[in-house]
């Protein structure tokens, strides 16, 4: 079973990405981008991805909440605090995210 | 190319099981990886289908993050200028952060012709390709079967984390990262996930005005 709303939208975006992957494999003979364009290249990743982390850290349930129930203070940004420490700590991704999953299962069944 | 592959394996395995995880079946997380390949922006087009945002703040989130491969794409197109249109077109579908890495490293020092530089982007690129599909294959299939109280979903942000926090190289990174997390959380009330763009483009914005006038 495929669902079709999803697929319209992983194709849609599929077609995105590869336009910009073949954008200068592809267009390099036909146009040149602008300084000013290239020169805010570097700083699209940090704002895009803290941009992006932000609801996701302060929206929504995780799914401890939805299978036994809501505690007063949501686990989510207290554990991504001690993600983020960590990953200051050991600059190394795996460590990250298991301590910021046992964070957010200790925080739970603390306040449980 | 081979110490590269390892990391990609646990990301590959959380692309698989997000979709999953918000209730699509194994066979869309499949499709996401081989459509899109990126990974990243996978995982972004996952948690705001989840959110319920609009598909173009969807398509606008899958751009910006993967802008950087237009950088990537120009700096390898000279390699590349000669080949066919299929094997260029293959060759945009496959550009990786890792194989871009790697090419950028070893075209410009090694005597090459074009069907050298085409067999070593295509084997690293078919490797990383096999190794993705199938860490999504499994993702997926972990995914069915793991119980919603493990709150895997939570790993999404927790990875823009830190793939967020390792771009944090000079100050001027640090204050489009601070604007864009500051700005997104500001907006976190704004229909249509207006702060998530005003964030990204406001964090960019601060970032370039930080680094014209600081020196």
């Amino acid at each position: 079973m495929m669902t079709d709303g999803f697929l319209i939208v992983v194709a849609l975006a599929g077609l995105v990405t590869l336009a910009l992957k073949c954008a200068f494999i592809e267009g390099q003979q036909y146009f040149k981008l602008p300084p000013w364009f290239t020169e805010s290249l570097e700083f699209v990743p940090p704002a895009v991805l803290c941009a992006l982390v932000i609801p996701g850290i302060f929206q929504g349930d995780v799914g401890l909440v939805s299978a036994f129930g809501p505690v007063a203070v949501d686990p989510k940004p207290i554990a991504a605090c001690i993600a983020a420490i960590t990953f200051f700590a050991t600059k190394k991704t795996i460590p990250t995210l298991i301590i910021g999953m046992v964070s957010l299962y200790a925080i739970y069944w603390l306040q449980f | 190319m081979l110490p590269l592959l390892p990391g990609i394996v646990p990301f590959g395995l959380i692309a698989g099981f997000t979709p999953v995880s918000f209730g699509y079946t194994w066979i869309d997380s499949i499709m996401g990886s081989l459509l899109m390949f990126a990974g990243a922006s996978q995982l972004a087009a996952y948690q705001l289908m989840d959110e319920g945002a609009s598909l173009w703040v969807i398509l606008m989130t899958v751009a910006a993050i993967n802008l950087r491969y237009v950088l990537y794409s120009a700096s390898i197109a000279p390699y590349l200028a000669n080949a066919n249109r299929t094997s260029r077109l293959a060759a945009g579908y496959g550009l990786t952060d890792q194989i871009y890495s790697v090419c950028q490293r070893d075209y410009p020092t090694h005597d090459w012709n074009l069907n050298e530089r085409i067999a070593y982007y295509g084997g690293g690129t078919l490797v990383l390709w096999l190794l993705w599909q199938l860490c999504t294959l499994v993702g997926a299939l972990i995914g069915q079967v793991i119980p919603v109280f493990w709150s895997l979903e939570f790993m999404i942000p927790l990875t823009f984390l830190a793939l967020a926090l390792n771009t944090l190289k000079t100050n001027a990174h640090r204050v489009t990262a601070l604007t864009g997390a500051g700005v997104s959380f500001l907006g976190l009330e704004l229909p249509y996930n207006f702060g998530l763009m005003l964030g990204g483009l406001l964090g960019i914005l601060a970032g370039v005005l930080y680094k014209r006038f600081s020196g």
